[in-house]
């Protein structure tokens, strides 16, 4: 039984000069479901979320968070999602407490303390909140990321690669922090990554999008099985191939 | 519908001012952990203070009324011109420092609505302001026994419009740059030498060559700078000029935030966020 509606996307478009990007997605996600987004380079997918963020507005279409029309409300929708991008710095020259308290007070929580720690010690990095952010590696930043987008309990998590520069233990640990995050808040997940196996631990639904479309939309096994492969490895490289020789022409469906 | 109970707890107004001084604290660490960005609120403004009031002294040594004249309009003028420099270069600067470390998308995602951020980049520019210009008023005294506070409480109107110029022209720096890119902000330090003179900040309008006094006129900062040397000349506040000032600055205010938020909108349409990712 789904729980309530925390994403709804309606018929997102948007183009770049002449290219488009995304060319029709719509896309619910209900709340406690984690949900990957996938597809080549170039399919479609930081657009379809930077949309999502109220970043980059949509030629046509929509987006509403927990009922909250972005384009209206997007204050309001924002507070009810957390976002984190592996490529995303942190704020400089801020200690990793100041930087996590800075995020919290924009999202509204005026004492966030005890949510801080209870968020670094979730990712076992309590040792790193007096730690300058340029002292910090890229996998810790990383991590200081994650936990800046979890600290006011969002609806909705949205991450863009969130283990792409992390150890394959310190990915583990996100994963599962996440996964208790998802369990404990009833927070829907909504990421990206081209770490397969990343996603078939975490996720249990998966939307590939090829040329700004979505053309696979199911469980992982659901999924491959449509493709013919194995697993989504398999589809993902096929889709690859494809998106990179064929450009509009083919279908990308199975 | 669902939501956080420790966000929903706080009230919008009440996190409005919290969003805000979060943002101002953000660029009190940006400047406290930068000692570098610590010279332009104390050093060049000192250096500028010494180079105006020398000048000043120079023209001033002749004794006679009209050069004495002349070199309190310099002092008078540079002290209040930082006004409009420091208010302008805080808030441009503000900005720009999330294009150079790629925070905007950062900041872009959060519940941070634009008015908010703008008011908490003004708040803390507010202190930098209070810090540069406290440094020229205390510099021109001591090495130059000028007392810009012996010009009276009309400054404070002359002061208010200058700071309300500077906003305006770092809205339209901010709009020019979330438009064309990061190559626009060399404005945010170009535009100010283009008012400069044009503002008569040190002489009256008159001594610009016939074909810019329009333009001269056209400018609020003229006008302030007009109302300024009536209190040099202990004539008083030109109330006439202090109210074109006014209009003039908050009828440019109002444009400019026109343009930013026309900017903003096409800056999300046309997806300029994807050049700081």
């Amino acid at each position: 039984m789904p729980g309530d509606v925390v994403l709804e996307a309606r018929g997102l478009v948007k183009d770049y000069r002449r290219d488009r990007a995304v060319d029709g997605v719509s896309l619910v996600v209900h709340a406690g479901e984690r949900v990957a987004l996938l597809g080549p380079n170039g399919a479609g997918k930081t657009t379809t979320l930077l949309m999502i963020l109220g970043a980059v507005s949509p030629d046509r279409g929509d987006v509403t968070i927990c009922g909250f029309d972005l384009a209206h409300h997007r204050s309001r929708a924002a507070e009810r999602v957390g976002f984190a991008a592996g490529y995303l710095p942190l704020t400089e020259r801020m200690r990793v407490r100041e930087y996590l308290k800075l995020y919290a007070q924009l999202y509204g929580i005026e004492d966030p303390a005890s949510l801080i720690d209870e968020g670094l010690d979730r990712f076992r990095i309590t040792n790193l909140a007096d730690a300058m952010g340029n002292e910090l590696s890229s996998g810790q930043r990383t991590l200081i990321g994650i936990v800046r987008a979890t600290l006011h309990r969002p609806r909705l998590l949205v991450l863009d690669e969130p283990t792409a520069s992390l150890d394959p233990d310190v990915a583990q640990r996100v994963r599962r922090g996440l996964l208790e995050l998802c369990d404990r808040d009833g927070a829907a997940m909504l990421m990206t990554s081209h770490d397969m196996s990343d996603v078939e631990q975490v996720c249990e639904r998966v939307v590939f999008l090829s040329h700004g479309r979505i053309v696979a939309d199911g469980t992982p096994e659901q999924v491959a099985a449509a493709y013919g492969r194995g697993d989504l490895e398999g589809v993902f490289l096929h889709l690859a191939e494809r998106h990179e020789s064929s450009g509009a022409q083919q279908s990308d469906h199975p | 519908m669902t939501t956080t109970p420790s966000v929903a707890q706080t009230s919008e107004r009440a996190k409005t001012w919290l969003r805000m001084r979060a943002i101002a604290r953000r660029h009190a660490y940006v400047l406290w952990r930068s000692p570098h960005r610590l010279f332009d609120v104390t050093l060049w403004p000192l250096v500028d203070v010494l180079l105006f009031g020398s000048l000043a002294t120079f023209v001033g040594t002749s004794g006679a009324s009209g050069p004495a004249r002349a070199s309190a309009y310099l002092l008078a003028g540079i002290v209040l011109w930082h006004v409009i420099y420091q208010s302008q270069i805080a808030l441009s600067t503000g900005f720009l420092e999330e294009t150079w470390t790629r925070n905007l998308l950062n900041i872009m995602v959060t519940p941070l609505r634009e008015i908010e951020y703008v008011g908490g980049v003004a708040l803390f520019g507010m202190v930098k302001l209070a810090m540069g210009v406290g440094v020229m008023v205390l510099g021109a005294l001591v090495f130059f026994s000028f007392d810009t506070w012996s010009l009276g409480l009309g400054l404070i109107p002359v002061g208010v419009v200058l700071l309300i110029v500077g906003w305006a022209i770092s809205l339209l720096v901010i709009g020019l740059v979330l438009r064309f890119g990061t190559g626009a902000e060399a404005l945010a330090w170009g535009v100010m030498f283009v008012l400069l003179p044009l503002s008569g900040v040190f002489y009256p309008t008159d001594a610009l060559p016939a074909v810019m006094r329009p333009v001269a006129l056209a400018l609020p900062t003229t006008h302030a700078f007009t109302a300024l040397r009536s209190l040099v000349d202990h004539k008083g506040n030109d109330w006439a000029q202090l109210t074109l000032a006014a209009v003039g600055s908050v009828v440019l205010l109002g444009l400019a935030m026109w343009f930013l938020v026309a900017m903003l909108r096409v800056f999300r349409k046309r997806g300029y966020i994807t050049r700081y990712t």
